[in-house]
């Protein structure tokens, strides 16, 4: 038998006794035995297993105590967290506004969530929420606007100088600089301004104009000019007559050298500049000279 | 094929019987591997308490296997690669009767040539040769303990003693 064979029978205490004498007279016996008899000086500190699970009871005892407290709350937190994640994008979502807004030079109608809508005049913007519009029917404007109002829960629109409650009806809003204009073409319109509270009917118009409370004549179009591509001014100081210009074209207009406090009575079309610009100097008796997109007036 | 009667290890006696028949195996295999500077013992313990905080996901044949991984985890998580020494037992069992000083100094200095050999050995071959050497482990007890063939136990006990013998004589 070989060597490596024996030494490893006798490893494993597996040596039948004529293998144990082969063994015995291998040349390198006494070494082994030298070498397996100190190994036995490596043997661990006694290792008690009863001692050892009493002592695991106590440990585990104690963990447990200090489990059971916290047990119950781990798996509440998990659900209060996915409950608070879930309830903040909901409400995220759904108090998020819709937003449309018109560049200068150009319009836009929006249809709003129950089929009323809304036009929109250069350079202004509305906003509201489309969840909750069935009870709350809200919409905030800057600029000019057309409403057409289907049936329904109050209709409001906030601006910044008053707000303006139906409904159901068409009705335009107009609230440039300090200027605030409202005008009914049909049904009927509570205008709440300032303090003040007033009910517009078809063709009634209301008008604020730096501030102040201008007595207008009834309205004859069914609706706004401005829905036709005119824009039409009744005793309006000029300098509005040029700004609403500026829009509609989105041009500069230079007016130092003429008295922009003078009132204008008349209109002009969206569609024409020369055309447009000839309506409001002939009258005046202005010119002007387009240079681009900077116009510059001046006396004759 | 034996069925197991129980699907896991949380009734008490049988994670009692399975504490006694694994702990002292599970205690030896981690002293011989890492040494005893990253307490074996506690490291023991803690793999049974961990044993029994998952005793429902545990079926009894795997728990074995359970607490030696968890165990060998515990130690590697600690282990920063360090050399093992071993300790050994300073008092000779008396085996001879006349002990001459030469004796006794050849002795301690054949114990101090052997500690440094055994720290040399690989981690598998010393776990292997010691609990068989000092424990008395038969060769497929280890392989059952360490879940390897006998022929791979066989091979890691005689390398460690063919390498120890080497470094005997040479150091």
């Amino acid at each position: 038998m070989k060597r490596e064979d024996l030494i490893l029978k006798w490893l494993d205490n597996n040596l039948t006794t004529a293998e144990l004498e082969a063994f015995k007279n291998l040349e390198d016996y006494n070494d082994l035995v030298k070498l397996s008899q100190a190994m036995m000086r490596f043997k661990t500190d006694d290792y008690n297993s009863d001692d050892a699970l009493a002592d695991l009871k106590t440990k585990l005892r104690t963990k447990q105590k200090a489990k059971v407290k916290k047990n119950w709350l781990k798996p509440l937190l998990r659900i209060a967290a996915v409950l608070a994640i879930g309830f903040g994008t909901f409400y995220y979502t759904a108090t998020q506004d819709t937003n449309f807004e018109t560049l200068a030079a150009q319009k836009n109608t929006i249809t709003l969530p129950d089929a009323s809508t809304v036009t929109l005049n250069s350079l202004s913007s509305i906003r509201f929420n489309k969840n909750n519009w069935k009870e709350n029917r809200e919409i905030k404007l800057t600029g000019e606007g057309y409403f057409k109002v289907a049936k329904g829960a109050t209709f409001s629109v906030q601006t910044t100088r008053g707000i303006v409650t139906v409904l159901g009806t068409e009705f335009s809003v107009k609230e440039r600089n300090s200027n605030f204009e409202v005008v009914c073409y049909e049904g009927s319109v509570r205008v709440n301004y300032n303090a003040q509270s007033v009910v517009l009917k078809p063709t009634e118009s209301y008008v604020i104009i730096d501030g102040e409370h201008i007595e207008t004549e009834s309205v004859s179009a069914a609706s706004p000019l401005w829905l036709a591509n005119e824009s039409a001014f009744k005793s309006m100081p000029l300098r509005y007559v040029l700004s609403e210009f500026e829009r509609q074209y989105n041009v500069t207009i230079n007016s130092k050298n003429i008295d922009i406090k003078q009132l204008y009575t008349g209109s002009f079309t969206h569609e024409d500049i020369d055309v447009a610009l000839q309506a409001i100097t002939l009258p005046l008796q202005l010119t002007f000279k387009k240079d681009s997109d900077i116009i510059l007036l001046s006396s004759e | 094929m034996s069925k197991n009667l129980q699907e896991d290890i949380c009734d008490e006696t049988l994670f009692n019987s399975i504490f006694k028949k694994y702990a002292k195996n599970l205690h030896d295999f981690l002293y011989y591997k890492f040494g005893d500077h990253l307490d074996p013992k506690d490291k023991t313990q803690e793999a049974f308490i961990k044993l029994w905080e998952n005793c429902g996901k545990v079926s009894p044949d795997k728990a074995k296997s359970y607490v030696f991984t968890i165990g060998n985890n515990l130690m590697l998580n600690e282990t920063k690669h360090q050399k093992v020494v071993l300790k050994y037992q300073k008092t000779k069992p008396q085996s001879h009767t006349i002990e001459t000083p030469e004796y006794i100094m050849e002795s301690n200095e054949y114990m101090e040539k052997l500690q440094l050999a055994i720290s040399n050995l690989t981690e598998a071959q010393r776990t292997a040769f010691l609990l068989n050497r000092v424990e008395g482990k038969r060769h497929k007890e280890i392989a059952a303990l360490l879940d390897i063939s006998t022929k791979a136990v066989e091979k890691r006990i005689y390398g460690a003693l063919k390498k120890l013998r080497e470094d005997l004589d040479t150091i």
